[in-house]
Parts: structure tokens; sequence; C-alpha cells
């Protein structure tokens, strides 16, 4: 799966190395490090990722059978409250403060990439001979936890408190139906496109800065 | 006394029913009458208790009511009147009384104060209902995840004194509106005893949905029980509804259905659904109280991997469930058990049909040993893509027979399939043995080794040994072994050949044979070498000096060389000395030793690393033949050549037929073969023969290392047609025969053995088409073959030809194998000379005796002939040959002959003239001698062909008129008067020879006018070519002969016809003087004979 993921970056490094250079904490906390690289890896990340948000998307859809599959299919009344919402007005977003915009930005990849494991191991319930779908899933979230190690890179480099990893989910309802799990894959792959989106703009931002 | 009656009639009517069926009618009539009566009766006695009543719940007790006047309160005394006599009180009016024995009861009704009437009543069970208590649900139970309702109730028993069947009734409700979805009934028995029953039914409808009603009630049949049964009231009702939460929710879920079958999905919702979606599918909606809907899927389809989507859309919201439609699982096929090392059985199986289902819902596969009682669950690989179907079972020490059933389940059913296995006799298939090795023994044996994992402790293996040699020759050998544990087995593989390549492998079995292992990898060895097992094949040849033996051998075969032969030894010994040559490499297979006449015998040995072989011998002289050998001839089948030979018991080693191409020079060896001492045929075939060429074969036979002639024979292995023609050569020519000689064709060309010569010939030129193809072939009928088979004749002569003829001579040689070329020359024979003398003389005698003989003949008849045609006196009354005219012309004139149109006219022109030449005719005596020249001169004129057509000349009408004819006429004119020309102007024509040729007739006539004359000289230079005095030679031409009979036909019979009028002649010809100018013509008897007298 690595090899496949690596295949796919188009950075020169290969994406297991950089993954492991970006989930690592940085070490040496106390020297003062210039944020401009680690906003531009992660920024870097977070466009490449963009590239492949619709795909998982589009692939989470199709195996989930009609309604989901059909074309054009979209129902933004489907919400989860363990998720985050990234649609936030463009007024409230640009008046953030960088460290509140990294630091909601950090807590949607955390929730996102708890949620993407549950994704995927209701898939493999559900679909468990469409190991194409479950790759995606699982690269997904290998990203989703690059970019937040991306992001706590930023907030060291900046001198922000890295705030505490915690439990996003919850009480995972384990007797969720059927429906229910496609549901929330589906909730979470989009949430995951759209925080992806917003994640390109804020470390644009910050990256003018 | 009324109301017995009353109660009586329908026992009445009871009884009745027995009746007759013609009795009917009268039983209604009178029943009618009694009613009626009845009625009457009541109406008197108000204040009387009447129409009493009884029923029953137990059967033990009867609860009777009766009817009286309200408004009193009244004390009844109830009275059974029998032997017992038992009397109740009441209050009420009702009473009751414990169940009366079968049969007619007087029962009085007494109201104690009131005396005015007491009631009397028979009453009997027959009239008594049986209604049973009202029953109770004691407890109505869901299971909402299976749509199940549970009812429990008790059936009070223990009230009855008898055993009874009972059914029961079970209504089952839905929706506030109660709408009745089933009524179901449930048969149970009484036995005396209060007994709890349980119900259940599975709803269609998810239960959560809508609230299901239950109420029920009962039927008790007891059989000893004679009066009316009727159903018991429905019992109160009781209902199941499921708390919703706040959240809509959609049910069922996560079904798991059979494909085909229907589901009922519903949506429990607070809002209104505007949509429902089965798949791709839209469904009606069906309203459930409140807002919640439900949907029936009918025959429902297998479903995707993820299941199948139910989806409700409302105005803001989404919800639904999943449906997965499968198939229980199959019963898994090809069960198989075996073991592959006597520790681990493996069993496998195919699933069969797929379920459709996956996931949690896949089948799950339990493997269990009935007689161990152990079982084994499948654990699906992680791989979907990879499944394969087999379980791993240990095996129990010292324990044969297994018994196992394998368990297919998924949540739609279960299957199963069984196998008894006898492990250790027919189910070991053993590993692929590993670590394979060969090793030499001997040059004709190696070892085999190999590893075999597995406890074949207590059991003999069976193992195959495939051997197979570098010329591909397989051969398969059984080898059994004792069997241990995970180790290494050893056998020895002999009777193999020395230096040979050999490929091993090897696969093992037990030796209750159920499978081989897998063959092992192939190993290639080679054996080690042996002493060669043979001398080479050897011959001898004397060189063509004579004073050289050369030594031939044959490389030795591989399974007779044993090894790589590294040289030979030769050596030639006789009594006295002995000659050797050694250590000859390898690739030499011949030598030459100088050796005088002497008997030698010469061995040959072969030797390889290991040894030598045993020497070859051969005597170096041959042993002379008595008789001498006469050359054979053979011709082979294609590919070789057949030789037979009688059986010689002297000839004890062997036969040996060389054989040679014949046209090498050299000594003659090509190859040999030796053929065993006892055969007496051999086939010789090689390479190098080729078909149309000629080789000699000898054949020897072997006594005591000698050989000695036999046979020599000359053949081809095939026949051809001769490559090239024979030469040949003319010999001599004459004028009608050839003599052609030819040669021999050299034997390579001949490429057969000859079997003659086809010559062909026939008249033909050089470069003409004619002859180009010769032969039986082209089928010239002019052509003439000759076959000749003797072919030592080398010469022929064709005889009976034409002289000074060009002939076309061809010549092919032919052999079995086909005719060869052709070779052709062109003669002309010579001229036969004394032929051509005899044609030319034979003719020319023929001629002279022939005008000999007529001479003669015409000399001594001349006065005759003379007295015939030419009498002296011309009169034409004496001529006879006019005679027979005489007749046709008397009526006209006795001068002339006439034909018709004969014209009077003419005859008087004629008979004026007649008497001009009477004179005159004395006067020419011989024009000849006095008018040579003219006749000369006239001469040429005489061949012209004058033809006219014969007129009617009109010479009396001096008409213009006749102008027209008057060419014609004046042909007339000239023909008749020209003749006359001469005697009147002997003279002018003589001097005018010229005018002579243009005459002018009118000049000397007295009767022709003027006018004619005018014409006649006009016409002068068209009948200028006109001479019919010069053409006396034409007056006599009677003859056929004469070249103006061919002119027509018509003329021919008019021809000289002395009446004719077409005739241009006279008809009384000059006598003497035309004759002479006649002689100047052409060829004429006539003339012939008249001219003899005047010579």
């Amino acid at each position: 799966q690595d090899q496949e993921f690596g295949a796919d970056l188009w950075f020169p490094l290969p994406a297991p190395l950089c993954l492991l250079t970006l989930l690592l904490p940085p070490l040496s906390s106390a020297a003062p490090i210039s944020p401009a690289k680690p906003i531009s890896q992660a920024y870097s990340l977070a466009l490449y990722m963009q590239k492949n948000t619709s795909t998982l998307l589009q692939t989470y859809l199709q195996y989930q059978g009609s309604p989901f599959s059909d074309p054009g299919f979209s129902a933004p009344e489907l919400q989860l409250s363990s998720l985050p919402s990234a649609a936030v007005s463009f007024k409230i977003w640009h008046a953030l403060e960088d460290a509140e915009r990294l630091s909601r930005a950090q807590g949607a990849f955390l929730a996102l990439t708890q949620h993407l494991q549950l994704v995927g191991d209701d898939q493999t319930d559900l679909n468990p001979d469409s190991p194409i779908l479950l790759a995606q899933l699982r690269a997904a979230r290998l990203r989703a936890q690059g970019l937040l190690g991306n992001m706590a890179a930023i907030m060291t480099a900046l001198g922000l408190p890295i705030p505490p990893e915690e439990d996003t989910l919850g009480l995972v309802r384990f007797g969720a139906s059927a429906f229910e799990r496609k549901c929330r894959g589906y909730v979470v792959t989009r949430e995951y496109g759209h925080w992806t989106d917003r994640a390109v703009r804020d470390l644009a931002l910050l990256k003018a800065k | 006394m009324d109301i017995y009656f009353c109660l009586r009639q329908p026992l009445e009517m009871v009884d009745s029913k027995r009746m007759k069926t013609s009795s009917n009618f009268q039983w209604l009539l009178s029943s009618f009458i009694l009613l009626c009566l009845m009625n009457q009766v009541n109406s008197q006695k108000k204040g009387a208790p009447h129409d009493l009543k009884c029923i029953t719940n137990n059967l033990k007790v009867w609860d009777c009511s009766w009817k009286a006047p309200s408004g009193r309160d009244t004390l009844y005394e109830v009275c059974i009147e029998n032997r017992f006599n038992s009397c109740y009180r009441s209050e009420k009016t009702n009473t009751k009384i414990p169940a009366l024995l079968p049969g007619d009861h007087e029962i009085s009704i007494n109201p104690i104060h009131n005396h005015s009437s007491i009631s009397k009543f028979i009453l009997n069970e027959e009239n008594i209902s049986l209604i049973p208590d009202t029953p109770e649900i004691l407890n109505l139970t869901a299971d909402f995840s299976t749509s199940a309702l549970h009812i429990k109730w008790n059936d009070k028993g223990s009230a009855f004194p008898h055993h009874s069947n009972v059914t029961w009734q079970i209504e089952i409700l839905r929706k506030k509106k109660m709408e009745i979805v089933t009524l179901m009934t449930h048969n149970t028995t009484l036995n005396g005893k209060d007994t709890l029953h349980h119900w259940s039914w599975t709803s269609d409808m998810p239960l959560e949905c809508v609230t299901h009603y239950v109420r029920m009630r009962c039927y008790i049949d007891d059989l000893h029980f004679s009066g009316h049964k009727e159903w018991s009231d429905w019992s109160p009702v009781k209902n199941i509804s499921w708390s919703p939460d706040y959240q809509p929710k959609v049910f069922p879920e996560d079904k798991v259905v059979l494909v085909g079958s229907d589901v009922t999905v519903c949506c429990v919702i607070q809002e209104k659904v505007i949509l429902a979606q089965f798949g791709k599918e839209k469904c009606s909606l069906i309203h459930l109280d409140g807002e919640n809907v439900a949907i029936k899927i009918y025959n429902i389809s297998v479903s995707p991997t993820s299941g199948t989507n139910v989806v409700f859309t409302t105005d803001t919201n989404l919800v639904g469930t999943v449906i997965f439609a499968g198939y229980p699982p199959d019963i898994p096929q090809k069960l198989n058990c075996e073991t592959r090392d006597l520790k681990e059985i493996i069993c496998t199986w195919n699933p069969g049909r797929p379920t459709g289902l996956l996931g949690p819902h896949n089948t799950s596969y339990t493997l269990f040993e009935s007689f161990s009682g152990k079982n084994v669950t499948f654990k699906r690989a992680e791989d979907p893509a990879d499944i394969s179907y087999q379980l791993f079972f240990q095996m129990i020490p010292n324990w044969e027979i297994y018994n196992f059933t394998l368990n297919a389940r998924n949540p739609l059913g279960q299957s199963e399939s069984t196998i008894l296995v006898n492990i250790t006799k027919r189910a070991v298939y053993p590993h692929t043995p590993t670590s394979f090795k060969v090793k030499d023994t001997n040059s004709t044996a190696v070892s085999l080794s190999w590893y075999l994992q597995g406890n074949f402790a207590k059991m003999h293996l069976l193992c195959q040994v495939e051997i197979t040699k570098s010329n591909s020759v397989q051969e398969l050998r059984n080898v059994t072994v004792k069997g241990v544990e995970d180790s290494s087995y050893f056998v020895v593989v002999g009777k193999l050949s020395p230096y040979t390549n050999y490929t091993f492998r090897i696969r093992c079995s037990t030796e209750t044979f159920w499978k081989w292992s897998s063959w092992t990898i192939e190993k290639q060895h080679l054996t080690t070498e042996a002493i060669p097992s043979k001398g080479p094949d050897t011959w001898r040849e004397w060189s063509s000096d004579g004073k050289n033996l050369i030594i031939y051998w044959k490389p030795l075969p591989i399974n007779e060389a044993n090894g790589r032969i590294l040289s030979y030894n030769v050596s030639c010994s006789s009594d006295e000395e002995t000659q050797s040559l050694s250590e000859i490499p390898d690739r030499q297979h011949k030598a030459e030793i100088q050796l005088d006449k002497n008997d030698y015998i010469i061995s040959v040995v072969a030797k390889n690393s290991v040894g030598s072989s045993p020497p070859s011998k051969i005597a170096s002289m041959e042993i002379p033949n008595e008789d001498d050998l006469k050359i054979e001839q053979a011709v082979g089948m294609g590919n070789g050549i057949f030789l037979s030979w009688n059986y010689d018991p002297n000839m004890t080693c062997d036969y040996v037929i060389k054989w040679c191409n014949s046209s090498r020079p050299g000594p003659c060896l090509m190859d040999w073969k030796k053929v065993p001492s006892n055969s007496t045929e051999a086939v010789i075939e090689s390479d190098q023969f080729r078909p149309g060429v000629r080789y000699n074969f000898f054949l020897y036979g072997c006594r005591n290392q000698g050989y000695q002639l036999l046979r020599s024979i000359m053949g081809y292995i095939e026949e051809l047609a001769p490559i090239v023609a024979p030469n040949f050569t003319v010999e001599d020519t004459s004028a009608d025969s050839i003599l052609v000689k030819w040669e021999d064709i050299p034997v390579e060309e001949l490429r057969g053995f000859l079997r003659g010569y086809l010559f062909y010939f026939g008249k033909g030129e050089r470069g003409t088409s004619k002859m180009r193809g010769l032969g039986p072939e082209t089928g010239h009928s002019d052509i003439k073959v000759k076959n000749i088979t003797d072919i030592s004749q080398k010469t022929l002569k064709i005889a009976d030809l034409q002289g000074k003829t060009s002939y076309r001579l061809v010549l092919r040689a032919y052999t079995d194998g086909g005719i060869g070329p052709e070779k052709s020359m062109y003669v002309v024979t010579k001229e036969n000379s004394v032929g051509l003398i005899i044609a030319i003389l034979i003719p020319v005698a023929v001629a002279v005796i022939v005008g000999v003989v007529t001479s003669i003949l015409c000399y001594r008849k001349r006065e005759w002939i003379k007295e015939t045609f030419y009498p002296d006196i011309p009169n034409p009354e004496n001529c006879k040959a006019l005679q027979f005219q005489k007749s046709v012309c008397e009526g006209n004139s006795a001068l002339t002959l006439e034909m018709n149109p004969c014209t009077p006219n003419n005859v008087e022109v004629l008979e004026t003239r007649t008497v001009v030449p009477k004179i005159e005719d004395t006067e020419i005596v011989s024009p000849v001698a006095e008018h040579p020249e003219d006749s000369s001169e006239a001469e040429p004129e005489n061949h012209v062909v004058v033809s006219y057509c014969p007129p009617i000349i009109e010479e009396e009408i001096p008409n213009p008129v006749a102008d027209e004819a008057g060419g014609t006429s004046q042909v007339i004119y000239i023909d008749v008067q020209s003749m006359y020309q001469p005697q009147a102007k002997p003279e002018e024509q003589e001097n005018d020879p010229v005018g002579g040729s243009g005459y002018k007739p009118q000049m000397h006539l007295p009767v022709s006018s003027p006018v004619e004359d005018g014409t006649a000289e006009d016409d002068l230079d068209d009948t200028a070519g006109y001479r019919p005095q010069a053409n006396v030679s034409t007056w006599h031409l009677v003859s056929p002969d004469s070249p103006r009979s061919t002119d027509s036909n018509s003329e021919v019979v008019s021809f000289g016809s002395p009446c004719s009028i077409n005739s241009r002649q006279f008809l009384l010809p000059p006598k003497d003087e035309d004759s002479p100018k006649s002689t100047g013509g052409g060829w004429s008897f006539t003339n012939f004979f008249q001219n003899k007298p005047n010579d």
C-alpha cells in the first residue's frame, strides 16, 4: 500500500519517508524553527490531497449502491455530530486568528483520521471484495494524519500550543445499521474533501503571511 | 301445559328430522298451528314465568333464566321434578342448577309470592347452549427484531369435566382503525387442568411502525355434550406498539432475506415522506398511522455486495435501511479429506452456488469429526480473492477412520456434507519428495536418494522411478521401500547401459495406493564407461594395384562402444608374421597395409578408456568361386534394393553385401552390410543411393573368416528414362531405302536397363511443323514407328520409300523408367532415273502409233470420206450429210434449212446468192495455192469469237427504224455475203488485205439499199474484227472438240446445222477454196484428212 501511495506522490521524496518525518513530533522543540518550511510542506500535501478527494468520494459512493451511486447524488442534510463541518462564512473565517484557524483545521483532521478509520472498518464489512475502495480509504487516512503532523510542526514553529489529541468519536454506535454506516461514510468522505479544500485555503493564507 | 307444548315442539322437531321427507310438509303445518295456540295462551297468562333458557360454560352447571312480569320483587322456587325432587330458590329470574342427565326433565318455576301461576318446563340437555367463558390473553409480547408476536393464555381446562377439543380464533388487527390483518385458528385439547398456551405470529410489517392488536375467542367441541355449542365472546384486545425515538427510523434493519421473497419496509417518521426508493426503483407508499409509511417489495432479487438500499426521502431528511437478499449456503461439493504427511488431514470442498452474501453474512463452515467429537472452524482468508476452501484437522494417533461432517451456515440457512475416510488406506497423498540425488554405483547401476516429509513409519512406500534414456526412451520402475518418519530414502537402479545419459525422476505413494505425489525435479546422469561389447564391423579390399590391403571398419554404435572410443588397433597375422597398426585415432576408419598374397587374418580392436573390445577378424584373401558368376540385374523399390539368396549351410559366419557405384573408378566399395548367416534375404538401404544410377552389388558368404563371392548383381534403386537419345547416322541411302546405324548410350546417361529403341520415320522436310512432334503420342497416320526390342541391334534398314523424298528419322531409347529424348535427322532419298525415262517415252510412243494408224485409215478411206463429206458437186440435196434436213425445210424452200423463226425473207436473200456461187464455184479451184498469204493473214483473226443473236431481218423494210437493228441485221449480211466476197473481188482482196478484213458487202449486193449501205459503212469499224471468210475453218467445226462448242449449249445444238438461223456458217460451204484457209487454223482432224489429198 505504501508503495502505491508513494507512486502517487508528485513530490520527489518517497511518501512513507515524508509521512514518517511529518508524523514525528519535532524533537528539538526548544530551538525556534522557521515556520516557512513546514507551512510549505503542509501546503504541498494539502494540494495533493485536494486532487484525490473527489476520487475518494466518487469511489466511495460507487460501492454503496443506489441511490448513493446514482449520478449527482448529494445529501447535504446528512451530517455527523462528531465531525465539525467545514462550512464557515468567509468573513468569520477571514477574521479568525492564525492560531484559531490552525487549531480548527487541526481538530477537524484529527476527527477525520479517526472517522476514516471507522469508515474503513465499516466498509471492510460491507464491501469486503472491494480492495480499491479500502485502499483509498486507508490512503486518505494516512494523508490526513500526515497533514495533521505538518500542522503540528507549523504550530510548533509558530510557538502555538498543540491541542491535546482527544477522542472525537466518543462512543461509537457499534450496532449502527448498514444504512447508517453507509451514510456516515458518505459524510466523512465528503467532509474530508471540504476540510481539505479549507486547509488549502488556510495554508495558502498562512503561507502568504 | 301450553309451555310444555312449546318446549316440546323443538324436541319433536329434532325427532322429526329422522322422519321421512314425505311427512315434512305435514309437520310444518301442525307446528304452525301449535305456535298460534301457544301465543294465545301466553297472552292469557302474562303473570307466569316464561321463556326459560339455559346455558352452560363448563358442562357442570346450567345457568337458566326466564322471563317474568317486571316490577315486583318475587322469589322464585325452581324445582326439578324428578325422583330427587330438588328445588332452588332465587330472587332473580335466573338460577344455576347442576347439569342434568340426558333426557327430559320437568322444571317448575314457582313465583313464591305470587300464587297466580306455576310455570312448568320440560328441560333437556339438547336445549342447552354451551358457551365457553371469554378467554383472556395473559401476555402479549413482541420480538421486534423478527417482527414476531407471542401470545400467552390459559385454557382454564380444570373447569371442564372431561377432555374436549378447543378451537381458538386469534385475530390480529393493525393501525388505530383496527384493520384486520389476519384471523387464525389454533386447536388445543382440554385435559382437565388449567393449561397455558403459547402462540406466535410473524408479521410481514415490522412491528415498530404500527400498533398491532390481538384478541381471541374459543369454541369447545365436547363430544359428550348434545346441546348447542357456540363461540365464546372475544377476549379484551391487547396491543403492542413501539415507542419511537425522536429520530426517524426505518425497519427492518439490515435484514437478510431469501432471493425471491416479499419484504415490507416501513419508516417511523414525523415528517411527510415524499419519496421511497428500493435500489433504483421508486415504490408506492402504504400510509400507516401518523406520518409512518411502508413499502412492499415483491420478488426481491439478489443484492450487490453492500446490500440493497431502501431510502425514504423527506423534505429535510434522508433515512433508510439496507436489505441483503441472497441464498442459503449450497451443499458443500466435492468434499475430500486426505493427508500428505499422516499428521494432518486436509479437507477441501467446493462451496457450490454463491450465496450473494458477504461480510458478516458470509457462509461459515465448521468441520466436525463425529468419532472424536472434535471440530474446526473455517477461517476466511484475509484476501477475499484468494479463497481456498480447506480445513486442517490434526490426526489422532493410531486413529484410522474419521467421519467428517462439514456444516455450512449463513443467516438464511445451513447445509452439510459428510465423508467417511480410512486415512491410512485411502487418503494418503504424499508430499513431493525433495533433495533428490543420483550417484554412480557402477557402469550399469546408480543409486537414487530423496527426502520425504511425513510419518510413514508404519507402512511401506511405493515409489516410481522414471528413467529416460538420451534417445527419449522412457521406462518406469516401481520400488518399494520401508517407510520412516521424516527421513531420506535410498534405492539402487540397475540394468542401465554404460556411458549413457539418463534422466531420472521419482514420485511416491503408500503401498495401499491412493495418489502419487508430484514428480520430483528431473536429474540428468551419465553412467560410467565399460569396455566395448563388440569389435567393429570390418571389411577389406585390395587396392587397385593389388599390393596393399585396405582394411575398413565402421564406428561402433553407442550401445556397443560403451564409452568414447579413443583408438583402434589393427593387426594382420599369418602363420609366419604379424603386422600391426596400433592407436589409430577414432576419426580414422580405414587402414592400409602392404601385404603379399598370403593368407592373413586381419583383426580390428576398438579401445575406450576402460579397455579393448573383442577383435573382429577377417581373412585377407577371398575364397575362390568354382562357378563362373553371371551378372544379374535387379531393380530396387525406390529407397532400397531387395536381395535374396538360397540358404547355404556352408556359410557359417555371416553374409556380406557390398556395393558400389559402377561408374566410379577405384576399388568397388561404397559400403557393406553384414547379415546373419541364417538369413536368406536383405534389404539394402542407403542415403547415398540415387535413382537412375547403376550400382553393383556383391554377395559374399563367410566361412572361417574368409569370404567367397556368391553373386554379382547390377541394379538400380529406381530406373529412370534415358537422359540422352542414341547418336545415329545414315549409312546408306537409295531411291527407296535408308540404312541407319546408331551407337550405344553411356551407362550414366541411360539411367536404367536399356529395353529397346523406338524408331520413327515419315515424310517431312526440315523446318516444317508437320513433323515436329514425332512419336506414338502424336498420332500422325503417316508416321511409321518401329520398336526395336533387340538391344544388340545397331542398324536398321527402312525400305519401300519414295525416291527423291525428304524423310525425317527419329530415334529414341527407352528403359523401364521411361522413354528418352529424341534425336531426329532429315534424309532425302535418291532420284529414280529409269522411271522418269519410262514416263516420258510411253506417252510419246502412244501418240506416234495413234497418229500413224489414223493416217493410214484416213488414207485408205479417203474416197469414202470425200464422197461423204465433200462431194464434188456441192448440191446440198446430194449431200448425204444434209439429207436428213430436207423434210424440215420443204415447206418454205428446198434449199434452206430453217428453224423457227424462219422467215421467207432470208430464204430469198440466200436464193439470189446461190446463183452467184454456182458460177464462181468452178472458178475457185484451190484458194490455198492462190492465196496462201490470205489464209495466213486471216489466221489470227480466225480465233475471234463473234457472238450475235439471230434477229429477224426485215431486209425489205428500208426504214430508218431498221437502223436500230441495223447492227445485227448487217451482221447477217456480212456473214452471208462475205463468203462470196473473195469471188466477187478477188483482186481487191489481194491488193488490199486490210480492206479485205473490213469488207463491204453492200457494194456488191444488188438487194442492198442505200440506207443499208450507209449503215454498213457506219458499222464497218464495229465489224472490222469479223472475218467470216477467213474463218472457214469454223465451218466444219461440228466436232464437240471445237472450242466453240464450249460457248453455249444452244450453239452446240445448232452449230454446223445447215438449217440453223444462228449459224454463222454458210449453209452451203464452198467446196475447195475455203478448205485451204482452214488448214492454217488449229488442230483439227478434218483439216488433217482434207489437206491430205492436196498434199
